[in-house]
Parts: C-alpha cells; structure tokens; sequence
C-alpha cells in the first residue's frame, strides 16, 4: 500500500521526511475524515481502523532493528515527526474554541497515538534487548515530540520507561533516561505553575534520574543524561559533578555542551568557575582540555564582551564586539588575584586565550593611559601576553612584544612606581592596630600587580646597558626593604641573578650584591636601638624609614627609662622577623648559586654569618628556615654535606611532619648532586627512606614527598647499588597495592606514572623488578591477610592477589622492555627473557619454601603467563626445563589451575628444548 | 551466520521491509516476553557506585617534577658541568628547560637519559655538629 512505501523511503534519508509526513498526512485524513468529494478514489474503501493499523504494523517492523542501524533511527523520527504534524493539523480542525480545554479532545490522531503505544508499551519488557532498545527509543522520542498526550496513556508511559532505568543494556537505559529527562523538566515547571503538587512521584522522577547520573556503571546514559536533565537550581550540582566523570567523553559534555547551554557563566559562583576551569584545563584528556579552554575564551569571554544576550544561548558564538573591558571583567570573575598566582589556573587559561583569539592579540595595546592605573586584572592581560609570546610559537610573535611592551628602562620606572604604592599601602597598614578590609584588599593587589610585573621583567634581555644597569640598582635597592613581601622578594632575587652574567664572575657579583642587601635589612634591628635614647617606639622606627618625619610625642611620654614587657616582646618579635627575612633573602640566593662553594668567598661568609649562627637558634622557625640553607650550602659542596648528614638525619627522625618533608628534600638532591655513595655509606639514611615510605598513616604528605623522593632517585640511577635499590622498589611496589595508600592519591599517582616507565624504560631495572617480584607479594600477601581480620570487604580495599600478580609479571615481560631503536609498539619477538626465566625459578623455589598452601596457588598461576622465549641461553632454558620436568613428576601442585599453569610452561619449555636438540642433531652430523 | 549478514550489508545498505507481512521468526522475536522482570534488569549491586563515577581527586602528578631539584626547582637535574652549557647571553636564558612535554616522557625518554655523574671535589670547610639543638622546645 501506500503507507508503506512512505515508510521504505523514510528510512533512507531525513531529508525528504517532511514531504513525506505532508503526504501521509493526506492519506490519514482521507481516511479519516468525511470525504469532501465522494468516491474520488479508491481509498474511501479504506477507513481510520484500517490505516491506524497498517501504521502500527509498520512501527513494529522497526522494533527488531538492530542500534548500528542507522534506519532504524530514521524511521522512529519520522513517526515522530508524523503524530506531531497530524496532531497539529487535527487541533487546527478542530478551531480555537477547545485549545485551551481542561480535558484533551479526541482526534484521529489521538487515537492514532494511543494505538501504537499501547501496542509497543508491552515490547519493553521484551527477551530481545534490541526490541526493548526500540521500543524504548520510540516512546522516548514520541513524548518528547507531543505537547500533550492523553492522561492515562501517559501515566502508563511514564511508569514503563521508570522501569527501563534499570535495564541491564546501557544503550536501552539511555533511551529511558532520555524521555525521562524531558518530564522531569515539565514537572516541575508544572510545579512551579501550579502548585498543586498532587503527587511526590514527579519530585522522585527527578531524585530518581540523579541517582542515575552519579551511579550508572555506563557512561552514555550518565552522559545522555547531563545533555537532557533541566539545568535548575537542585540540579546544577548533580551536573557540574560530572566534570571529574571517570569518562573522558562525559567530562568533555560537560565542558562542550551542558556549561555553554547554561546560559551566562556569571551565574556560577567564583569558587566553581576556578574548579571547573582548573578541572578542564588541566585534565588528562587532551579533548577535555580542548572543550575547557574553547569554552573560556569564546563562551565567556563572550559572556562578558556581550550586551544582553538572548537566553537560549544556542547563538552568539563569536558575534559579540571585541572589547577589553570585556576582557578585563572576564579576570575579574574568574578572581584573578587569587587564581593568576604561580600554579593558578589563570595562566593557563590566557596561554589559550591568547593562542585560540588572535583577535584580541592584534587588538590589545599597552598604551600609556594602560600602565598609568594598572589593576590586577590589567596587569594581568600585559604579564600573559608577554609570557605567551615569548614562550609559544617558535618566537613567532616575539615581535609583538617589541612592538607593544614598553623598553626595560621603562619598566624599571614602572616597577620603582608600582612598588612605592606598595610600600605606601603596606606602611599605612603596619602603622595601624587593625587594617580595614578593603585596604587588605588594596594590598593583595598592589603587591599582585608588583608580582606580575616582576614576571615580565624576568623574560626580559638585558642588551641595553642603560636599562639594565638602571634595573640592576632598582632590583638591588628593591631587595634591601625589610617589609617586602617573600613573593616578591624571591622574584626579585632571581630578576637579579638574571641580570649578572651567567658565568663564575656574574654569580660572584649577584651573591656580593644580595648580601649586601641581607646586611642592609639586618641593620634595621640595629638601627632602631640606636635611634633616639633606644626607647623608641616600633612605631616611630616605622615613620622615620618611611619618610613621615611627624615628630613624635610618644617617645617623650615613655620617658621613663624601662621598656616595658609589651614593648620587649615587640622587639624580640621583630628580631625574628628581620632574621627570617634575612634568611629567606639567602634562601633565594642560593637557589640560583650553581658554583662551588669555597671558591666564592661571599657564600662561605653567609654560611658562618648567617646560616650556621640560624641553625643553632633557639627560635625553631629561624633553625629550620637556616636548615634549608644549609641543605642548599650541601647542594655545593660535597664535604659539607657529608659533615651535616647526621644532623639532617636527627631532623627527620625527631621532626615534625613539615620538617620531615623539608629534610628528605635535603637529603633526595644531594644525594642526586653528589652521588648515591653517601647512602651505601650511611646505611641509616636508607632506612630514613624506608621509614618515610612507609608513613602513610602517620603522616601521608611525608610519604607522598617520599615517594616522589626515591622515584627520581631510581629513575634518574642515583640508586643503582642493589641491596639499596631492591629494598626502595619493594617497598614502593607494597605502597602501591596496600589499601592504606587508596586515600593518598599522590603515592598512587606518581607510582601508577613510575612504576611501568621505571621497568620498561631498562633490562636491568626490569631485573631488579623481577627479583623483589615475589618478596613483594609474599608482603602483600600479609597484608590482605591483616585485612580479612578486621571484617572489612577485602575486594573493594585491595586488588586481589592474582591482579597484582598479573601486574608484576607485566611490568617484567621482556618484550615491554625499550630497546634502542627499535619502537615501543613495535611486537618484539626476538626479545631474550632472562627476566621471566629467573622468576619462574624463583617461583620454583619458593614452591618448595614453607609458604601457605594460598600464595603458593597465587605464584603457581603466573607460571602460565610467563613469556619463554627461545633467545635465551640454552643452559638456563634446559635447566628451568629440568626443574619444572620434575616439578611435574613430583606433583609439586595439587590443584588443577596450578596444575594447568605448570604444565603451560611445561609445553613451551619442551618445545624450545625439543628444537634444540633437534639442532644439536644437526650440526652433530 | 553472523557473517552472511555482514556480507549481505556489504552488497546493499540494510532496508527495513514494510510492504511483506509479518513473518512468523520476526513476530516471535518482537513479541516475545522476557522470562522474568530481572534478566532484563540491571543487578541491584551496579545501581550504586562507590566512587559515583568520578575520577579520583586528581592530584595533577607532573613526571616533570622528577627532573628538577626539590630545593632549586629551576637548576636541571644532571647538568652536571655548571655554566658550560649555558649560552653566554644576557637575560632569561633557562625558557628551554620547559620544553618537555609531561606526554613525551616515556620509557624511551629514561632510557636515552645520562645517569648522574659525581663530581668529586676535596673540600675543606666547617665541618657539621653545631650544638644545633633542634628539638628541645619540642618535646
């Protein structure tokens, strides 16, 4: 019939679908409706039942259709697109008068509609999953399509897809979800309408699919739900959770669909705008990162540039006018004082702004007018700019620096004026018992903006000597100012290093410079005793170094002679203060000091004047600030630090947490600057290693810089003595595995980057691997027995025994291992697999060991997945073939796995023999 | 089976068949009702996740950091011969060290990698033991 042939060409292409819903519909009428002519054609003879069920048998030829069937889907739209068009056209029919009825009227098409579904509404619940994925998919996609649907049939719907949630296929959950997403969101505008909330069942419809969104095991149907659940106050939580989504794909929706559909991004609050900009910029997914980045500098930035949007949002893309106040408001809400720090996301964002908008590269200009009332917000547009230029592209648009950043001597005025209003801020501030908030404010951010400008000046070449010996003596000067913020201190200390030469004499000059400022700020503790009848007030000190030279009444009011205790606590505070300031200046210094240490006379005196007199303080915050200079002091001179390895030994085993981390970074970088023979030669020092990895429960940052710690040192063949390194890789590959490092991300996620690079990158760490493989099983084992004890679910802490197995017998496969020139991928076959031999060895003899009956099952099994390959020695491939002969023989394993795996190996062992001696043969004759 | 109908694709694009009757096979397939509400459900255990399907708290490790010094974050490990290297050129001259991609570090990048060399330089200079008291304030 004619019906039919409608529906063969709606399932080739959608493109002809509305011609064809215009004919159908003219069929369904005739059908329907009294004919105007009678006996015009032959249809008459067919009435509404007649084509009601021609219809309905053609929507059951879809159920079947398998997903991968594009048509399938076709057709569904089509009928879709159909009941929509016939409904419309029936309600037109039927005149306004009825349109706004209480109750639906009937139609054809009504009754149309209710026929079909009450036909498929049972195939949901078919055996066949493709029939249920149909089924599903069309009642979804028919709700979706209607305004309105007949009451009962609704309800009826409604219940049938509730119950496909839980379908055991994914891609029929998906379905569900995605006509059930559309009636939450009625729901609950209807809610919001009418109040008349007459049944909890459309609120639990909500709760029910965000139950969903955060546990169903598949990723689709969390994503088909993050694009069609209504973005509403309650659930905006539930949605944006998704960008940590375990599904690359997931995240990325959040990033590329559901965050540009919100609508303005200035709706979200500060704290998550950071998140989800550091979320996306910096996840693993290179996509995600993609979606982010898009997302900040086209959607938002638009959100800002542009004047009143529409709502629908779908838009706009890039029709808003370029503007910088556009762009500066968009720092401002995404708090750039606090996310454009080092580490903050902001950096990130602008490097991505400024590659993906040229526009703006071109547009942005650093007039006067721009550096005369910089912001943290402008200031931060100039420090991006200047880093992405010169860091990206090759030095393709090193030109636009030239051409738009102002020359080094102009920046040293603007640095000297920038930092005077710190200093004026910072001094008002000081000179006040307490500070008003905004006037915090205005510090964090003039400091930020000297911070900034610093940045830019630390990229800058210094070929005009006019400008850089200008800069030199403002950077010295600036160095000098006790009150100077430690931020801003570092970076000028290393601004400084950058502009003596880069050889032994510049480094002299800089160490000769920066302690003269360290002089200079020490003084002021002199200073102050020495002014007036050294009874001056902190306070009076304070305006004299700044200039506001009041005289002071105070200081004849105190006449009498005692200071009292207030004020001697004061001083003695300030003592610490300048001496750590002090130190901190040094700490700087020595953190750009590559030279020898006793070939620089500077150094040396620091060392005796400053850092050993901090080191035996009896203020532990100077001790242990003193600490790491001397740490550093070690990095340069070998001697040194030997002498002091004792005492940074006490530190960690005495010390708190904190110092426990700063010693272990002492100790990591001298033993990776001078060699690994200081801890062959201090067998305790290994075990401050060993105790640290182990600190977990103590104290999880300590064994989290542990870890970091002894992976440069194995990596990088600092360790290469083997008792030391077997000992290390062991006790790594435990914290790996033990549940108590599941909550200590930073052990898991350095180990899960270490451990394969570590034995792929080398035979001889893949050696070593293999001979701690079983010690550290054996390890493992104890400790899941520990677990069973405490009645925990062992499965959920811990990976079971054969999955670690698995691991170790991968992380040893030799056919992983790098071999020079040859690529990672490619299928090595001709590898030679000493590893596995040995281990299989070792599991032979640990076979014959007192080990329970349960681990000795465990190692049995990894017999099988062993490689043997042919390449190896003979003598060790006939010697393991003996031994496992006779384990064989012996029946050394009782059980049939243990058995399948032994006579595994068995095989191929007896293969590569047998060709062997088949040679042998040959070259006999 | 499965691959005669794969062949069959191959030949003509799959077309759903309107115009012939129901068969008997393709009505059975259609109406047949599962056996019971739970084979074609979901196991109760997978309607909650542990982890609500999100990533572990991402602690952004960075394999870069294993090149560089904890104290000096800026001086490369193993660059052993001090100023050597280095151009003699005024200004920032350490933008190149940023150049390793976190991606590129593989096991192919630590194999071609120089192990560290040690200096031996004779040394005199204070030796340790300052009467340093570290913990008497602490216990």
């Amino acid at each position: 019939t004619q019906i039919s042939a409608i529906f063969r060409d709606a399932q080739k292409t959608t493109a002809t679908h509305r011609k064809l819903v215009v004919n159908l519909r003219k069929i369904h009428e005739a059908c329907c409706y009294e004919p105007t002519r009678p006996n015009k054609n032959s249809t008459t003879e067919f009435d509404e039942s007649d084509f009601n069920n021609e219809f309905t048998r053609c929507v059951l030829r879809v159920m079947p259709v398998k997903k991968s069937e594009g048509a399938g889907e076709k057709i569904i739209r089509f009928i879709g697109l159909f009941l929509r068009h016939a409904n419309d056209k029936d309600n037109e029919l039927l005149g306004e008068e009825d349109a706004d009825a209480s109750t639906m009227p009937e139609t054809p098409s009504t009754r149309l509609t209710t026929q079909v579904m009450e036909i498929i509404l049972p195939l949901l619940t078919s055996k066949d999953k493709f029939v249920r994925y149909r089924s599903t998919q069309l009642i979804s996609h028919v709700i979706n399509s209607l305004d309105a649907i007949d009451d009962d049939l609704f309800q009826k719907l409604r219940h049938g897809l509730l119950k496909r949630i839980r379908d055991k296929e994914a891609m029929v959950r998906s379905q569900a979800v995605l006509g059930l997403g559309r009636l939450a969101g009625n729901q609950v505008e209807s809610m919001i309408n009418s109040d008349d909330s007459d049944d909890d069942a459309e609120t639990g419809l909500l709760e029910k699919l965000l139950e969903v969104l955060q546990n169903d095991p598949s990723a689709e149907v969390r994503r088909s739900l993050l694009v069609n659940l209504p973005i509403l106050p309650n659930t905006l939580p539930y949605l944006l959770e998704r960008a940590r989504d375990q599904d690359p794909a997931t995240r990325r929706a959040v990033y590329s669909r559901l965050l540009p559909a919100l609508g303005d991004f200035r709706y979200l609050s500060v704290s998550m705008r950071e998140k989800l900009l550091r979320w996306g910029l910096r996840d693993r997914d290179e996509n995600v990162r993609k979606a982010a980045g898009r997302l900040f500098r086209e959607r938002w930035m638009e959100d800002c540039a542009g004047v009143n949007q529409p709502e629908d949002g779908e838009q706009s893309a890039t029709t808003a006018p370029l503007t910088m106040d556009g762009l500066l408001e968009l720092l401002e809400r995404i708090d750039v004082v606090n996310s454009g720090v080092e580490n903050g996301v902001a950096l990130e964002a602008m490097k991505g702004f400024w590659e993906g908008r040229p526009d703006y590269r071109d547009a942005v200009e650093f007039d006067a007018n721009f550096w005369e009332n910089p912001t943290a917000e402008s200031i931060f547009i100039a420090r991006s700019f200047n880093d992405f230029c010169r860091t990206e592209g090759n030095g393709k648009y090193e030109f636009l620096v030239e051409e738009k950043l102002p020359v080094v001597s102009d920046l040293a005025k603007l640095l000297d004026r920038y930092l005077k209003d710190l200093m004026e801020v910072i001094r008002r501030i000081d000179s006040q018992e307490n500070a008003e908030e905004d006037e915090e404010e205005d510090r964090a951010e003039k400091e930020f903006i000297v911070e900034q400008l610093l940045h830019i000046i630390l990229t800058l070449d210094y070929s005009d000597e006019v400008g850089r010996r200008a800069m030199f003596t403002l950077l010295r000067q600036t160095l000098s100012i006790p009150e100077l913020p430690d931020g801003i201190t570092k970076l000028t200390t290393e601004a400084l290093r950058d502009i003596c030469a880069p050889n032994t004499a510049g480094e002299k000059e800089f160490c000769s410079v920066v302690l003269e400022a360290v002089e200079d700020v020490h003084d002021t503790i002199v200073d102050e005793s020495v002014i007036g009848d050294g009874e001056e007030s902190f306070h009076s000190a304070r305006s004299e170094v700044s200039g506001d030279s009041t005289p002071t009444k105070k200081g004849k009011r105190n006449a009498d002679n005692d200071l009292n205790e207030e004020e001697k606590l004061q001083k003695e505070v300030k003592e610490i203060m300048i001496n750590m300031k002090c130190l901190h200046i040094v700490q700087c210094m020595l953190s750009h000091v590559e030279g020898m240490l006793q070939q620089n006379d500077h150094l040396v005196s620091a060392l005796k004047k400053v850092i050993i007199p901090a080191v035996r303080s009896d203020e532990a915050l100077v001790r242990e600030r003193g600490l790491v200079c001397l740490g550093l002091c070690a990095l340069l001179d070998r001697q040194l630090a030997e002498d002091n390895l004792d005492l940074f030994m006490h530190c960690f085993n005495k010390g708190r947490s904190a110092l426990q981390i700063t010693v272990l970074q002492i100790l990591t970088d001298i033993l990776n600057v001078h060699g690994a023979q200081l801890l062959t030669e201090n067998p305790a020092l290994l075990k401050v290693y060993i105790r640290a990895l182990r600190s977990g429960s103590r104290s999880p940052e300590v064994q989290g810089v542990a870890t970091l710690a002894v992976s440069k040192l194995l990596l990088g063949r600092v360790v290469t003595d083997h008792d030391a390194s077997a000992e290390l890789l062991k006790t790594l590959i435990v914290a790996y595995f033990d549940p108590s490092t599941a909550g200590n991300q930073s052990v898991r996620q350095a180990l899960n980057y270490f451990l394969p690079v570590f034995c792929y990158s080398r035979a001889e760490n893949q050696e070593l691997m293999g001979s701690v493989a079983l010690d550290a099983l054996h390890a493992l084992y104890n400790v899941r027995e520990g677990l069973d004890d405490d009645d925990i679910d062992v499965g959920d802490e811990m990976a079971s025994l054969n999955t670690i197995g698995a691991c170790l017998v991968d992380w040893t496969d030799p056919r992983k291992c790098y071999t020079p020139g040859i690529p990672l991928d490619a299928d090595k076959k001709n590898v030679n697999g000493h590893v596995h031999l040995d281990l299989a060895r070792d599991i032979l003899d640990k076979l014959n060991s007192n080990l329970s009956k349960e681990e000795k099952k465990v190692i049995t099994s990894l017999l099988g997945k062993l490689y043997v390959s042919p390449t190896s020695s003979e003598d060790k491939i006939r010697a393991l073939y003996e031994d496992i002969s006779s384990a064989v023989e012996e029946n050394l394993v009782s059980d049939a796995t243990s058995r399948n795996a032994l006579y595994k190996i068995h095989v191929s062992l007896g293969k590569i023999v047998n060709q062997l001696n088949e040679q042998d043969k040959m070259s006999r004759r | 089976h499965e691959t005669s109908t794969r062949q069959r694709k191959e030949k003509e694009p799959f077309e759903i068949d309107f115009a012939s009757p129901l068969d008997k096979k393709l009505a059975e397939t259609i109406f047949t009702q599962a056996a019971s509400n739970s084979a074609i459900s979901l196991p109760k255990k997978d309607w909650k996740s542990k982890t609500r399907n999100l990533l572990p708290d991402d602690k952004h490790f960075n394999s870069k950091q294993l090149l560089n010094l904890f104290l000096k974050p800026k001086a490369r490990l193993s660059r052993r011969n001090r100023f050597g290297n280095k151009a003699a050129m005024f200004g920032n001259a350490n933008q190149q060290d940023n150049n390793i991609i976190p991606g590129d570090m593989d096991e192919a990048f630590w194999a071609q990698r120089e192990p560290m060399q040690n200096p031996d330089q004779d040394t005199v200079l204070p030796t340790g033991d300052y009467d340093a008291n570290f913990f008497d304030d602490e216990m």
